[in-house]
């Protein structure tokens, strides 16, 4: 006899589908893990457990076309409550949660952006040129975790701040602020890169 | 005529450029922000660089998963 899960909608979802769903598309889940974990053998860890934890709660996906995002979704949560463990152990995690208006935030773009040369060139543009993936990478992967993740959600996965807001189990304000907190964090990131590598000349600063 | 939107100073639309391409902005603050682009160079080349940034990480890493983690999701999902 084979094993039928029927969704809410009525749908049958069954083992083969959900099989050949996580084949096709485990690059994606492992690519997920990997930023989230930062460690090749914690993102194979984090991607059995979440696949085992979907397929335990199979019925709570609705639509079989949002496959994807509910398993990244379930294993972004299974990280998350699995930090907590830790973290109340020995971890430590870095909660900026209050978001002071005061401090400006940190923008490459006032760095770069020299409007005398408008017509001669475009350092914004050199800059990203030249910046390499391993380069972002590196300041992403030193971003504080909740931030790290926030970003991840909004520009990796493309997902609105209410879909943050309701995986995360925090208010839209506070999604709202830990993006603009992360990005500014990685754009200064990358510019102390860029000052360390000699990418940018700092001119008549000390 | 049709009602002009308000115009919006650089200092309010620089908030809103992260926002905006985020697309969270309301409808009014997003068309308001179209308008601005519009006739400022300076916030539109911003908000440029910003979705070029943007991308460049939504394009973060594409790993392949490793053999190892591919036999054990078939272990995993061969004992359903």
């Amino acid at each position: 006899m084979i094993a039928v899960m029927p969704t809410v909608d009525g749908h049958m979802l069954d083992k083969e589908f959900f099989a050949d769903q996580v084949e096709a598309n485990l690059d994606r889940f492992y690519a997920h893990a990997i930023l989230m974990t930062k460690n090749e053998a914690c993102a194979e860890d984090l991607v059995a457990e979440g696949i085992a934890k979907a397929w335990k709660a199979v019925d709570s996906l609705q639509d079989a076309t949002r496959f994807v995002p509910w398993v990244k979704r379930i294993m972004t949560n299974h990280f998350i409550s699995e930090q907590r463990k830790a973290s109340t152990k020995t971890r430590h995690i870095e909660y900026h949660e209050e978001f002071s208006e005061e401090s400006e935030p940190f923008s490459l773009f006032e760095q770069l952006h020299q409007p005398f040369l408008l017509w001669w060139g475009n350092p914004e543009k050199e800059f990203l040129d030249d910046l390499l993936q391993k380069d972002i990478v590196a300041a992403f992967e030193a971003l504080p975790e909740n931030f790290r993740i926030a970003v991840l959600m909004a520009d990796v996965e493309g997902l609105s701040y209410p879909e943050i807001s309701d995986t995360l189990d925090v208010p839209v304000g506070t999604v709202r602020s830990r993006i603009a907190r992360a990005r500014s964090a990685l754009q200064k990131q990358l510019w102390d890169h860029a000052l360390e590598k000699g990418l940018v000349d700092q001119e008549g600063e000390d | 005529m049709s009602e002009k939107p308000e115009k919006l100073a650089c200092e309010q639309a620089i908030k809103m450029i992260l926002e905006y391409l985020d697309n969270e902005l309301t409808e009014h603050d997003h068309v308001a922000m179209n308008g601005h682009f519009e006739t400022c160079r300076s916030c539109f080349s911003r908000m440029e660089f910003e979705k070029m940034l943007k991308d460049k990480i939504s394009a973060l890493p594409a790993k392949k998963a490793p053999d190892s983690l591919r036999n054990k999701i078939k272990k995993v999902t061969g004992k359903f």
